[in-house]
């Protein structure tokens, strides 16, 4: 059996758009309506089984971006990938995460990361169109969408991206 | 530092017990050499020295090794809820990690940010229902827009069907008054053919002038005539039968009459009474008389020969006359009738009444006029019911060779 790794992987994203939610949801596997916003950085841990190894999960769940608090950049020091996150029923939220993308990139390099689409249960309010998703495809970007809520597309989401920074 | 030893010994104690503060020593290969402090507020009640430092306090995933000067990791909550603001103090040896308490700053913190994120969602959600109202508002404005252009377009289709509505009604007053004109013409024909042969009636009717229907006198020659026997034959026989041998005896006499060009005056039951010079001259009215009856004497024969053989004794009869009558319309609106009256016509159907079975009395004028061309029994005075003076009859037996054919066509119609 391969020796256990650990990897420190950051959750970026506008505020509300649910970072702390999937965490939540893919550590402890609940989901809470209420609303806190996160302050500085929340860090927790879980452990995937990858091929038969185990890799510890370092989550960094980042403060959101806003006019208020920006993103202290060097929180995501030692990272190896990250999740973006934006909120499928605000457009707004799409721009703030690629925005950041091109920010880490600036400052650290590529690194592995995914965008998810998130609040996927509320299709009623659904306001990102499948042309955005083939677009960003297409540039080669990992994207789906995610439910916190139902959980649809967490486990997935997290355990590729521990593959790809498992090494 | 610029502080006495007290207060510096005092601030010390102060920060080291109000913000938890934790130490940990890190070796330059990041294994755990020493800890101290408030370790267990942070989750790390169970070090174990001498082993790596990141298997144990696994939020520096990521920090180590450190470069350069001391770093500040602010605000860094751990899975207890603990916040901590992580200090990193690297030297040659390693580096110190300190963790200070952080968690009364981050809440309050937090409650200044959740209201002002709290806020801004609103904000945006408020912008979001506005641009939806306003699409709804647009949309709306669209289908106004929409129905009024189709409420103008229905006006307009509505103005149009009007239009066309009151060129359909005038063109329905022109066919109505066409019908009717036509109508009047078919009645008038109608009426004429009652007494007149229908291409006569046609003459009149396509001259339009139709004064000749008006009351005048003139000079005509009346021919009468009806059954032998037919009183008591109708007495006696079925009214079916009577019928049935009144319409072959009407359709024997009938297209003879049209053919000599007289006027149909009347039929009454068996009797018939037909008029010549009126209300078409003609410059022989006793002749064509004349001949009509010796035609209709034949006819008549050939059709008592049928009766007889059926049983019923039915003879012919013919009286003619020729003088001056008052002729024109009679009747009321919707029974009108072309008739004689005069002393001519009574003479012709006494005449008629004196006449045997074959016979064809005519008085003295007409037998006269025919002379030349028939062959004549005089049979002297007749007195006659309803004359005051009697009548010189002369029974017409047959017509000379070449003189039985039916009459040249009618002088066109007018007086």
């Amino acid at each position: 059996m391969s020796p256990a790794v650990q990897r420190k992987i950051c959750l970026l994203g506008g505020f509300s758009v649910g970072k702390t939610s999937l965490v939540r949801r893919f550590v402890q596997s609940v989901f809470s309506e209420t609303y806190l916003t996160t302050v500085g950085v929340k860090i927790d841990k879980k452990t995937v089984e990858l091929g038969g190894r185990s890799v510890h999960l370092i989550l960094w769940d980042l403060a959101g971006e806003d006019d208020i608090a920006s993103l202290r950049m060097s929180y995501l020091r030692g990272a190896a990938g990250y999740l973006l996150v934006a909120d499928g029923t605000r457009p707004s939220t799409l721009e703030v995460a690629l925005s950041l993308r091109r920010r880490v990139e600036t400052d650290y390099g590529p690194l592995p990361f995914s965008l998810l689409l998130n609040k996927r249960d509320l299709a009623a309010e659904w306001a990102v169109g499948e042309a955005e998703f083939d677009t960003l495809r297409r540039a080669g970007w990992r994207v789906s969408p995610s439910s916190a809520r139902t959980g649809e597309g967490v486990e997935d989401a997290f355990a590729d991206l521990a593959a790809r920074v498992a090494g | 530092m610029d502080l006495p030893e007290r207060i510096g010994a005092r601030l010390q104690a102060l920060a080291y017990r109000e913000r938890k503060a934790a130490w940990l020593r890190l070796g330059t290969d990041s294994i755990l050499m020493r800890a101290g402090g408030h370790l267990e507020a942070y989750g790390l009640g169970e070090l174990r020295l001498g082993e790596a430092a990141l298997d144990q306090a696994w939020f520096l995933e990521g920090l180590l090794p450190v470069t350069g000067g001391p770093q500040i990791v602010p605000s860094l909550e751990l899975p207890g809820g603990r916040v901590a603001d992580l200090h990193l103090d690297p030297d040659a040896d390693g580096v110190w990690v300190v963790l200070l308490d952080a968690t009364a700053e981050r809440d309050a913190v937090r409650r200044v940010q959740q209201k002002a994120y709290e806020m801004t969602l609103l904000q945006e959600k408020e912008a979001l229902l506005n641009r939806r109202l306003e699409a709804s508002n647009a949309a709306l404005l669209a289908t106004q827009r929409d129905l009024e252009a189709s409420r103008a377009a229905l006006l307009d289709a509505h103005e149009k069907l009007q239009a066309q509505a009151a060129e359909l009604a005038s063109w329905n007053r022109t066919l109505e008054e066409r019908v009717a004109a036509q109508l009047g013409e078919i009645e008038r024909m109608a009426r004429l053919k009652r007494f007149l042969a229908p291409p006569l009636a046609e003459l009149i009717l396509s001259s339009g002038d139709e004064r000749i229907l008006e009351s005048h006198r003139r000079d005509i020659a009346a021919l009468f005539c009806d059954l032998r026997g037919f009183t008591a034959f109708a007495e006696a026989a079925e009214p079916e039968e009577v019928m049935e041998l009144l319409r072959a005896y009407h359709r024997a006499l009938v297209p003879l009459i049209q053919s000599f060009e007289g006027t149909l005056d009347r039929f009454v039951g068996d009797g018939v009474l037909v008029l010549f010079n009126d209300p078409l001259p003609c410059l022989d009215p006793a002749l064509r008389a004349v001949r009509l009856a010796v035609a209709m004497r034949d006819a008549v024969a050939a059709l008592a020969a049928s009766w007889r053989r059926r049983g019923h004794a039915l003879g012919f009869g013919v009286g003619i006359a020729q003088g001056f009558a008052t002729l024109g319309q009679i009747g009321f609106e919707g029974r009108f009738d072309y008739s004689a009256i005069g002393t001519v016509v009574n003479a012709a159907s006494r005449l008629c009444e004196a006449a045997k079975d074959g016979q064809i009395l005519v008085t003295a004028r007409v037998a006269d006029a025919v002379a030349p061309l028939a062959e004549l029994v005089e049979l002297g005075p007749l007195s006659v019911k309803g004359l005051s003076r009697p009548l010189s009859a002369v029974d017409v037996t047959a017509l000379k060779s070449d003189a039985g054919a039916p009459a040249s066509p009618a002088v066109a119609a007018g007086r």
